[in-house]
């Protein structure tokens, strides 16, 4: 069977960000499809909704209205139709505090946004490499990534 | 007024005449029972007492009188004409009075002993209200004091917590800056160094307001309530050299230290000082000579920053000394306040935080610090910390 194009959503509300992390997807890779949502409350409609084709990866903003990105991750964590898909926090904080709540929470690794483009291409390269492979490891091993330390 | 308590009326006259005559109002009761409800309703300021009565006894009431409030402080007087062998006499104090006279009497005596009681009855009472003002004063002010310090830990946590978010939302426009700014210059500027050395200062200056929201960040972060743990001032050190790796290797400083002692303060903010004030000296270091830092420590017997050297002393005091620029000690007020710069941009780095961090800590650490400096013969910063915190009845912490 043939594989289908892997999606990546992306759950922020920053417009800027989306528009470049749409940007360097393409760029990474042309046929990811790539979906956005602006707050967890839309992330998770569209999930829910029948005839939607479920993303590989998911990459999820902390601080957003509505419903911040640490509510949505443990609904997506407790919602057994979801809770399979590996998430990505991808936040400018780099709390402590953030970042192990969210990976006891069931996170597969916290990104802090990087102000370098080529370091975002890195990493949608990697994650796009793995996404019919071993994600999961792959993104463990990126585990908290911060470009400032 | 005076109470007479008297089971013989005849007694009760003769006194009661004797004291209106010197302008003494006086009540009477024939018994101790009638004594004591009457003393229940009215205040005296004297009660005259008969000792052998029918019923209760003169005793027996000044032993109740003593053992309320309301007559604590009325001076009870014992007269009397049979009880006058010394026993009685001695009872009588140890149920209550102030004095025991015998019959017959002075009246001359007795009506000095009526001033002299009532006086010192006026004088106690008057005393005990000023005492319960005072009370109430105090009580009212400490309530004030518990208010206003609440509202002063309320407004101090939510100007941290305004520092923070502030920071925060600052930083974010910042990052757009130098991501866009970034990928304009490797996009589109590869062949127009005018451009892309324009973009560079662009990048530049983000950068450098960056790391100034990061240290109004931190200094915000400084109220926060101390944690206080043992902590050693060796290792502080070392982390801090640690992290300055970099900037020591670049400068080619020589950092000459001695062993500290360990003391009771949080580690990381300690961390922080040592990493502040070598940066400090590392910048502002001779441009023709490689910066030498000597770093040590002494105890010393109080909090004073010229106390004597004591091998068990409380206190330490660390020097923290370079062969730099120097500054005159006139300014030496001047470098500890935030956002002072004695030099230019242009000729040194820095943003005026540094120090103003540096002392901050310290005050955190119910310590002192202070700096000699010549122009041009470099500095030395002195630093006294307890090697003891007090102890403090810390807040529940904040959600």
């Amino acid at each position: 069977m043939e594989r289908l194009a892997p999606v990546f959503l992306l759950v922020d509300d920053d417009l800027d960000d989306t528009f470049l992390f749409e940007e360097m997807l393409q760029q990474v890779s042309p046929t990811v499809t790539f979906q956005n949502a602006i707050n967890g409350k839309e992330a998770l409609d569209k999930l829910r909704a029948a005839d939607t084709q479920l993303p590989d990866v998911i990459f999820l903003d902390l601080n957003m209205p509505r419903m911040d990105g640490r509510q949505c991750l443990s609904e997506l964590k407790n919602d057994p139709a979801l809770q399979h898909i590996p998430v990505v926090i991808y936040t400018t904080s780099a709390h402590p505090k953030d970042i192990s709540q969210t990976m006891q929470n069931g996170a597969a690794c916290f990104i802090t946004k990087p102000t370098d483009t080529c370091e975002l291409h890195n990493i949608l390269t990697m994650i796009a490499q793995h996404v019919h492979g071993d994600l999961k490891g792959a993104l463990a091993h990126i585990y908290c990534y911060d470009p400032d330390s | 007024m005076i109470l007479i308590v008297d089971d013989k009326q005849e007694n009760l006259y003769s006194l009661k005449a004797l004291l209106r005559l010197h302008l003494y109002d006086a009540d009477t009761a024939n018994s101790g029972e009638e004594a004591l409800k009457k003393i229940l309703k009215n205040e005296y300021e004297l009660i005259i007492l008969d000792v052998q009565m029918p019923g209760m006894d003169g005793y027996e009431v000044a032993e109740t009188l003593t053992g309320h409030s309301r007559s604590r402080d009325i001076p009870i007087l014992f007269l009397s004409a049979v009880n006058i062998d010394k026993r009685f006499i001695t009872k009588g104090y140890a149920s209550g009075g102030v004095d025991y006279i015998t019959k017959p009497f002075d009246p001359d005596i007795l009506l000095l002993k009526v001033k002299t009681f009532t006086r010192l009855y006026r004088q106690t009472k008057e005393l005990n209200e000023i005492r319960e003002t005072l009370e109430q004063k105090v009580e009212q002010r400490t309530a004030a004091l518990v208010e206003a310090n609440k509202a002063l830990e309320a407004s101090n946590g939510e100007l941290q917590q305004y520092a923070y978010i502030a920071s925060h939302d600052l930083q974010e426009p910042l990052r757009k800056i130098t991501t866009f700014s970034r990928l304009v210059s490797d996009r589109f500027l590869a062949g127009i160094p005018q451009a892309a050395v324009y973009m560079s200062k662009v990048m530049a200056a983000s950068e450098r307001m960056r790391k100034l929201i990061n240290d109004v960040l931190d200094y915000s972060k400084l109220s926060d309530t101390p944690k206080f743990v043992p902590c050693s001032l060796d290792q502080a050190l070392q982390d801090a050299l640690t992290d300055l790796e970099l900037f020591i290797r670049e400068k080619q400083a020589q950092i000459n230290t001695a062993p500290l002692p360990t003391v009771e303060g949080i580690p990381d903010r300690l961390r922080q000082m040592f990493q502040n004030l070598i940066s400090n000296a590392l910048k502002f270091s001779r441009k023709d000579t490689p910066p030498v830092l000597n770093i040590r420590g002494e105890r010393v017997a109080g909090k004073s920053l010229s106390a004597p050297v004591q091998e068990q002393g409380d206190y330490c005091r660390i020097y923290i000394e370079d062969n730099g620029i120097g500054f005159n000690e006139i300014y030496l007020n001047k470098i500890f306040v935030m956002f002072q710069r004695l030099h230019g941009k242009d000729e040194y780095e820095g943003n005026g935080i540094g120090l103003s961090i540096v002392k901050k800590i310290i005050q955190r650490h119910n310590g002192l610090i202070t700096a000699e400096s010549k122009e041009g013969a470099g500095t030395v910063f002195i630093v006294l910390l307890p090697l003891k915190q007090p102890v403090i009845n810390q807040p529940a912490e904040l959600p």
